[in-house]
């Protein structure tokens, strides 16, 4: 399994007015599987992938990433997992304004500890692939919704990360430009064995997936 | 790291560009005060540091040069008879007053000059220094001329009601004062001047002869000369630099208003890197959830005040580089040194720096969970 949880729970608040976000989760996940998380709002799905994407931690329970547990306690530590296992699409593709295409794939890529020659074929590859070539000089505003989002995705692909995390990467764009992005997230996470666990509303995303989840009061269901 | 903090900073030119002008007049406001403190440090001891003697015996309690108290010429003669001096003659310091042709009077400060002429005007535009000691001869500086009513050599004017004649127009000998330097002889000065008898001096210069250890000499010339205080040229300098700083509040108040420049530019730069940060807080977070570690996100914040203060301090300094080409020669020149220039320098970087703690803390406390709330 290249991700594993058990028993997760998280609350918010004090003993007084506690709110629980996440109770009793436990789930495993193989590499290359591609897996949808539905939900209302505040089913506890963003938490959930934040915790695997160890960015908040946990009240209870353990999380276990290629075998090893997370050690929620040091920040440094997570960060390394973060830049080296794990690859985020966020729902406004989160690209740095002030850096052209390149230069935002090459100063994530140079922190993930990928050498500069390595990380100029792995960009000229991704950007090939994701048809977004054209955009190599430009600044994420100019743009559209979509291809920005497929930025996001050559960004969080450089690295060759085991997990891909995604949080409603169509939530900004029209439904064709949206199935789009999810069909190459999809395809991309399969061909490279990367677990993909992507957020959604729409049901009509979550049919490209192998697997669906539903959340609801911080508890997962599987259909 | 670089490319990105710079890119960042150039990503709103505008504010880049008024951010920088606001530094660099900063900058040069407080260079100005400063270089300003050091001109007058150099104009109040530029005659004493000028006069090219080693030792200067001075009336006890003497506060400053422009502020003399007469001695009897006999410590010249003691001072001459000390093992280890080669040298020594005496010099006149005093206030008087300069009566122009059309009536109107100005203060100025008499120096009479001894034989060698030692302790007279350094540079020459007219004449020579020697011609103090022709007969009712007096030397002036040309940025004087128009207060003292002087258009040539040869014209005639009053001292303290004593026919004076300008024999010489010397160049860049200013005074701090409002009061300017009249050189004359010493013997003259001293009939001119009614409260100084003709055995009395205000200071004895003198010089070490060769091969003598100057500590060994001053200490000799202190022992042996009663009712007088013997000085170097750089105790005599300072302690007029530090009675005209100091004691007249001049100094301090030169010294506050470069410190306010320092402190505005220091929140200048605070306020700027600090919307820069907060405007940038989405990507920090961003860069600090794709597994940026804080402190590569400080280092980009640390290049953004760096580059800032480096950026205004050139331009400051060609401002200032300008300013002071264009005060060389008036009544207030803006004069630097090396020193002063590197401290300078050093507290308008450490400013900038310190002014970035604040962003430094806005993202030690920057969750990286935010990238996830939409």
């Amino acid at each position: 399994m290249i991700l594993r949880c058990e028993n997760l729970t998280k609350y918010f608040g004090t003993a007084q007015s506690r709110q629980v976000v996440l109770e009793s989760v436990s789930l495993d996940f193989r590499a290359g599987e591609t897996c949808a998380l539905l939900g209302p709002s505040g089913s506890g799905k963003t938490t959930l992938i934040s915790i695997f994407g160890c960015l908040l931690s946990p009240c209870g329970g353990t999380v276990t990433i290629n075998g090893k547990m997370v050690k929620y306690r040091s920040k440094g530590r997570l960060a390394t997992i973060r830049r080296r296992q794990i690859g985020f699409v966020f729902q406004q593709s989160q690209l740095l304004p002030f850096l052209n295409v390149y230069d935002n794939l090459f100063f994530t890529g140079r922190n993930a500890g990928i050498s500069s020659c390595e990380l100029r074929s792995r960009i000229e590859s991704l950007l090939e692939r994701l048809g977004i070539q054209h955009l190599r000089t430009k600044r994420p505003n100019a743009a559209s919704g979509g291809e920005r989002q497929r930025v996001a995705v050559a960004r969080a692909l450089l690295h060759r990360p085991p997990i891909l995390l995604a949080d409603e990467p169509t939530a900004a764009l029209d439904w064709e430009n949206g199935r789009n992005v999810v069909e190459l997230l999809v395809g991309v996470a399969r061909s490279e064995q990367s677990l993909l666990i992507t957020v959604t509303h729409d049901p009509r995303v979550a049919n490209f997936f192998d697997r669906r989840l539903t959340m609801d009061s911080g508890r997962v269901f599987a259909p | 790291m670089f490319a990105a903090a710079i890119s960042m900073l150039l990503h709103n030119p505008l504010r880049l560009f008024v951010t920088l002008a606001g530094l660099s007049c900063l900058f040069i406001l407080s260079a100005c005060q400063v270089g300003m403190l050091v001109g007058w440090c150099n104009t109040v001891s530029a005659l004493v540091r000028h006069a090219g003697v080693d030792i200067w015996v001075v009336s006890p309690k003497t506060v400053a040069f422009d502020y003399g108290v007469p001695l009897p010429d006999i410590r010249i003669h003691q001072v001459r008879s000390v093992v280890g001096v080669e040298w020594a003659e005496g010099i006149y310091m005093d206030w008087s007053m300069w009566q122009r042709p059309d009536g109107k009077r100005i203060s100025v400060e008499v120096v009479g000059l001894d034989d060698s002429s030692v302790g007279g005007p350094w540079q020459m535009r007219d004449g020579s220094v020697d011609n103090v000691h022709l007969p009712d001869a007096v030397i002036v500086d040309q940025a004087y001329l128009g207060p003292l009513g002087v258009s040539q050599v040869g014209e005639e004017f009053e001292l303290s009601g004593y026919r004076v004649i300008v024999r010489g127009i010397s160049e860049d000998v200013r005074t701090f004062t409002a009061s300017p330097f009249v050189f004359t002889s010493l013997q003259q000065a001293r009939r001119i001047d009614a409260r100084y008898r003709d055995d009395e001096v205000t200071y004895v210069l003198a010089r070490y002869k060769s091969g003598f250890d100057p500590i060994v000499v001053k200490q000799s010339l202190a022992d042996e000369i009663p009712n007088a205080e013997v000085l170097t040229t750089d105790e005599f300098a300072q302690r007029t630099i530090l009675y005209w700083m100091i004691e007249t509040g001049v100094g301090l108040t030169a010294v506050i208003t470069a410190i306010l420049g320092m402190a505005v530019a220091a929140v200048v730069v605070s306020q700027t890197l600090y919307t820069l940060t907060q405007e940038h807080a989405r990507d920090y977070a961003t860069m600090l959830a794709i597994g940026f570690a804080r402190l590569k996100l400080i280092g980009v914040v640390l290049i953004q005040s760096l580059v800032l203060a480096t950026l205004s301090w050139i331009l400051g300094t060609v401002a200032f580089a300008y300013v002071a080409g264009l005060t060389k020669g008036s009544a207030i020149p803006l004069e630097m040194t090396l020193g002063v220039y590197a401290l300078l320098t050093a507290i308008h970087i450490g400013c900038c720096i310190l002014a970035s703690m604040l962003s430094v803390r806005s993202i030690l406390t920057l969750d990286p969970a935010v990238v996830f709330r939409g």
